[in-house]
């Protein structure tokens, strides 16, 4: 307090502005305050004492449980193993997400070339369009599926009793590639309550090389000339897993988003 | 301004009116009335400017596109901006008026050397100015409350060396005998600051350390700015503000000591337990998760110290806007604590680590302890500053509810989404606690605008 300003030239200025409050009133704040605060000397309590004693404990028991023995070679994670759940969220998962079953992909191809005439119910349209589902086509062996997939019908064919004649079912082995085929062939084999064999892209491979030199559609008298069973080269009845990481996760897939 | 430099006026309680000790406060308050008017106007400002960005960028979690095509309003440049507008800006500009006042108060002198605040401020201002926009121009460092470019970074660290040396001067020229207890706290922040400032900054920057070791240093700089910087000064600030506005003394000295000394001895070791899992030695990580475990001592150290100081008085609370803000914050900064310690456990940690929830954490931390406690010093020290009373008590009600509101509702949410979050590695509340977000600062910078 030793350098206030005293002279009477600075009265009413300095930080007033001019202002013409009351004296009373501007500094009413200051008057009504309390006294500057002190402390009391209460003691401890040993409750907080105990506490005191309680967090010492559990820090300590912490550090010793998941030191890693103070070496640098004892990386995080500590103790069990990460949950299944990180794993399937780490790069697995996002492989997951990269790579999708035959069966999903299958019904991607579906969905743009095929949904058009046989319903995305795989039930076609009555007298236009044979039904996919429960078909004897579809659920027989894939020699026969695989002909007509890749070359086309023409012609009268019966499907579940009912005809069909009038439409055309156009080759596909100009447009779509032999992965895209087979997927869509075991889609068809596996949904609908359908449960064929899958169908694999080496198969198809080999029997588009057997149909080579087989340039126009078949009929359907052609078609079941052809023996009811399996191409060669496949799984044995009742469906091995086409690859083992893909059979194992369908599980944990991840949640689509929305 | 007069020649001086000092802002000094006539004391206008006479002394009939009031004993010594008014007139010494009159005169102390004069005293303080630039300084501490530039900081607080400026965090004002920079309240203001940090939550239309925090709108903006909660805008581009919902609109990704708008502005996509001009650079410096990109989301990877806004939202660093944002949050460093509120740590350096806001925050720790509001939180250094409150300091000088209670310095200048508790060291029962008038302000000395005002001039070394007035060019702290100045300069200051200038860093944070410069650091913003070298954010926005794309020169963030890309550590987490560390983004300055290094010009930004020298200023800021120019302009706080004037006000620690002040604070020190200050100390020098105290007079009385008892340090008290808000003093021990200021003081240990201002000294604490340069140090987790100039480590942050030498070890990421200067003379980098290698690889993974980098997120350590940044995360043991932004948990500690957290606790050491910003946590001692609001300490401090409610340990005067408690006592001061209900005229009783606190409850006890060796809870203080204890509380101040434990805290400062563990909080130093925090920082890598919002690293569980990765790739570090895990004695790092648990050290820090342990020394969090022993914060609970300074928490329900201090925590008891001020409950028992407060006993009997909290329906004080209804009438003092002052009270009300410092015991919301003081209450808080428990509730931050206990978090703080839930979610660094490795069982916790594993599912809220690196989501919402650490979010929610700093924002306990920052907006409801802290900003609460620092809102209820202003509310005390403007009035004396400027020579006239509140104007809207409703206003003042209002922005405590709305506060508390939007604090509540934030933290919650980001909680919650944070743990689902974690659980589910998806983010399904995400939009919604963002869009909270940014209601929530807008309401508090809008009332609180009436300054």
């Amino acid at each position: 307090m030793n350098d206030e300003p005293k002279s009477p030239a600075r009265v009413g200025q300095g930080m007033d502005y001019g202002e013409q409050a009351d004296v009373q009133q501007v500094h009413a704040a200051v008057q009504r305050e309390k006294r500057e605060p002190r402390v009391g000397a209460e003691p401890l309590s040993i409750w907080l004492i105990a506490i005191y004693g309680l967090a010492v404990f559990f820090g300590g028991a912490y550090l010793g449980r998941y030191s890693g023995n103070f070496t640098s070679g004892g990386l995080d994670p500590m103790g069990a193993p990460p949950p299944a759940k990180k794993a399937a969220a780490g790069p697995a998962g996002a492989e997951q997400v990269a790579e999708l079953s035959p069966h999903d992909r299958g019904k991607k191809v579906f969905s743009a070339n095929c949904q058009t005439c046989h319903q995305a119910n795989g039930l076609g349209v009555s007298g236009q369009y044979p039904p996919l589902a429960g078909s004897e086509f579809t659920t027989g062996g894939s020699r026969r599926m695989a002909m007509i997939v890749l070359k086309g019908l023409q012609g009268p064919v019966t499907v579940k009793g009912q005809q069909f004649g009038t439409a055309v079912m156009q080759p596909w082995d100009k447009t779509l590639t032999d992965k895209q085929i087979a997927d869509v062939m075991t889609y068809e084999r596996t949904e609908w309550g359908n449960s064929a064999s899958p169908v694999t892209p080496e198969q198809i491979a080999a029997f588009r090389k057997e149909l080579a030199n087989h340039p126009e559609s078949f009929s359907a008298p052609e078609v079941l000339a052809a023996p009811d069973q399996d191409l060669a080269g496949g799984a044995p009845a009742g469906g091995a897993p086409p690859k083992p990481g893909e059979a194992a996760k369908p599980g944990e897939m991840p949640k689509p988003q929305g | 301004m007069n020649a001086t430099g000092i802002p000094l006026k006539e004391p206008s309680v006479s002394a009939a009116a009031g004993d010594a000790e008014q007139l010494e406060r009159a005169y102390i308050d004069a005293s303080t009335r630039v300084p501490v008017l530039m900081f607080y106007t400026s965090a004002m400002a920079w309240l203001i400017l940090g939550t239309l960005l925090a709108g903006f960028v909660s805008f581009k979690l919902h609109s990704p596109d708008l502005f996509s095509d001009i650079s410096f309003l990109t989301w990877g440049r806004v939202r660093p901006a944002h949050m460093n507008v509120m740590v350096y800006g806001w925050a720790s500009m509001a939180g250094m008026g409150t300091a000088i006042w209670l310095m200048a108060r508790l060291c029962r002198t008038v302000l000395r050397y005002p001039l070394l605040l007035v060019a702290g401020a100045v300069f200051w201002n200038l860093g944070v100015l410069l650091g913003v926009g070298g954010i926005l121009l794309g020169d963030s460092t890309g550590y987490q409350w560390l983004e300055f470019p290094h010009y930004a970074a020298i200023i800021l660290f120019v302009a706080y060396t004037l006000v620690i040396s002040w604070a020190v001067l200050m100390f020098r020229y105290r007079r009385g005998e008892q340090i008290y207890i808000t003093q021990w706290y200021l003081l240990g922040a201002f000294l604490w600051f340069p140090w987790l400032y100039a480590a942050g900054q030498l070890m990421l920057f200067v003379v980098p350390v290698q690889g993974v070791l980098q997120s350590a240093v940044g995360w043991w700089y932004a948990n500690n700015l957290l606790f050491l910087w910003f946590g001692a000064i609001g300490l401090g600030t409610a340990y005067y503000m408690i006592p001061k506005v209900i005229g009783r003394p606190v409850y006890s000295y060796h809870l203080a000591t204890i509380g101040f000394w434990s805290y400062a001895l563990f909080s130093s070791w925090t920082g890598m337990q919002r690293l569980v899992d990765g790739p570090f030695p895990a004695w790092m990580i648990t050290a820090s998760i342990a020394a969090t475990i022993l914060t609970m001592i300074p928490v329900a150290t201090v925590g008891l110290n001020h409950h028992m100081t407060m006993q009997g008085y909290f329906p004080l609370m209804r009438y003092s806007p002052t009270l009300r803000f410092t015991v919301f914050g003081a209450m808080s900064y428990t509730v931050f604590s206990v978090i703080g310690v839930l979610i660094s456990l490795r069982s916790v940690a594993r599912y809220v680590n690196f989501t919402q929830a650490s979010i929610a954490y700093s924002h306990l931390g920052l907006y409801a302890f802290f900003t609460m406690v620092i809102f209820g010093s202003m509310y005390y020290i403007v009035p004396r500053l400027v020579g006239r009373e509140w104007r809207y008590a409703s206003l003042i009600k209002l922005h405590f509810w709305a506060s508390v509101y939007g604090i509540g509702l934030m933290t919650l949410m980001l909680l919650a989404g944070g743990y689902l979050q974690g659980a589910d590695m998806q983010n399904p509340s995400l939009a919604l606690s963002e869009s909270i977000e940014t209601a929530q600062p807008y309401l508090r910078g809008q009332t609180s605008g009436t300054h």
